[in-house]
């Protein structure tokens, strides 16, 4: 019997329950229902601490500290899809998204200065990612800055970038529930991903909804 | 005599690195000048924990987390100017500026929630801003995803988006490359200039 397919979801907001998590945990269960074993890792409640900037993994490509961000680095790694979520706060990820990417700045080095690819290119098109996220405004540009952070971060761990799921104006829409297809789109993506990846089809390339997105030219 | 005073903040996890020899460049010049006065915060140093989502201060007009906010709150409402350095990591600003950043959700609320001043009538539209980045990439668009979240930083405690100045490095990686960088130091020197100039104008009206 094949392996199931193992999904991870990554919180990225400091708020519990609200419309990222909902979003996200409909992602997770579309994944379940068509099969896939999922995890929740709720990066808030991870021990860690933020990059020092120190440059030591530039010539080791590996990170000094120790703590809980190469375990769930590893567990990505191992997955063969991952939900990456987080609302936007002032223009961008959160801080505990952020703070989680910089992290993987000795995954970078591996990748981009070692040219060491952890996953090779054959097997990057049957693992897929995806980011979730949730605004309070309604404006076409709120989602601008997220891109240049996620698609690196989708490169170095070997998933291809195969969509994203934005739902803006939760302010207008009272809450993510209130919003017309954002569940329901969460929910199918789940799904889907886990029967393509099980049936060894890849994502269609990047389908995003967002309205404009920065920097799509950022280097594979 | 106009008395200015300037904040200074350190955003970078890596003291006197790059993004601070450009902050220290700038500061080092506006003190020459006898009219400022200059506050230095490094935010390794300033103990400001991530936002919590919680939205309280929509409805209490503070935060609900008790930690050196409440120092940087008060220095940022009586600052002219507020100057914000921080590298890019991953392709936006360090999170521990990014932290900051989000922690001015009280002044959002303030000002568009609660529609309340975030300073005196008659210093709204008198502050400036200054960002100052640097990257270790040569990209020409590395610092674009940062700007709209330092905009937003900016907006929410009243500098508007004409009174942002930019200096920004790229290309400089390991600590004190910038030093070695032909026109980041002019640069600096000049944005400094016309800064204090501006605010001497504003000041004195």
């Amino acid at each position: 019997m094949k392996n199931p397919v193992k999904v991870i979801g990554l919180l990225g907001s400091p708020h519990r329950k609200g419309n990222t998590e909902q979003l996200l945990d409909r992602f997770l269960e579309g994944a379940s229902d068509a099969g896939g074993v999922t995890e929740k890792v709720i990066i808030r409640d991870l021990s860690y601490s933020s990059c020092k900037g120190c440059n030591a993994c530039h010539k080791t490509g590996i990170c000094i500290m120790n703590d809980d961000i190469p375990l769930i680095y590893d567990r990505l790694l191992e997955a063969d899809c991952i939900a990456v979520s987080s609302p936007i706060y002032t223009m961008g990820i959160t801080t505990e998204l952020k703070s989680f990417i910089d992290r993987a700045h000795y995954l970078w080095v591996r990748y981009y200065k070692q040219g060491e690819h952890l996953i090779t290119p054959e097997k990057k098109k049957n693992r897929q990612g995806f980011f979730l996220s949730t605004a309070g405004m309604d404006t076409d540009d709120v989602f601008i800055t997220t891109t240049p952070m996620i698609k690196p971060l989708f490169n170095i761990l070997g998933f291809s970038y195969c969509s994203d799921i934005l739902a803006r104006n939760m302010d207008g829409f009272g809450g993510i529930a209130g919003h017309p297809w954002a569940l329901d789109s969460a929910y199918k993506a789940g799904s889907r991903a886990v029967i393509e990846i099980s049936a060894g089809i890849p994502c269609m390339g990047r389908n995003s909804n967002s309205q404009q997105s920065l920097l799509d030219d950022i280097p594979e | 005599m106009i008395s200015i005073r300037v904040l200074a903040i350190a955003g970078s996890p890596r003291r006197h690195g790059n993004s601070e020899i450009l902050l220290d460049w700038v500061i080092g010049h506006m003190k020459e000048d006898p009219c400022v006065t200059i506050t230095k915060v490094a935010l390794t140093e300033a103990d400001i924990a991530p936002c919590r989502g919680c939205n309280a201060c929509e409805k209490l007009n503070r935060c609900v987390i008790r930690d050196g906010m409440d120092l940087m709150h008060d220095q940022i409402i009586e600052a002219d100017c507020i100057i914000l350095a921080a590298p890019v990591y991953c392709m936006s600003i360090c999170s521990q500026a990014k932290g900051l950043v989000d922690r001015t959700q009280v002044f959002r609320s303030r000002k568009y929630v609660l529609k309340l001043p975030v300073v005196s009538p008659e210093r709204k539209g008198k502050r400036l801003g200054l960002f100052i980045s640097t990257a270790g990439q040569d990209w020409s668009y590395v610092f674009d995803p940062s700007v709209p979240v330092v905009r937003c930083f900016f907006h929410v405690i009243e500098v508007r988006d004409k009174d942002i100045r930019y200096l920004m490095v790229r290309h400089v990686d390991e600590k004190g490359a910038v030093l070695k960088h032909p026109g980041a130091r002019d640069e600096a020197l000049k944005i400094a200039d016309e800064m204090i100039s501006t605010l001497k104008e504003r000041l004195s009206e």
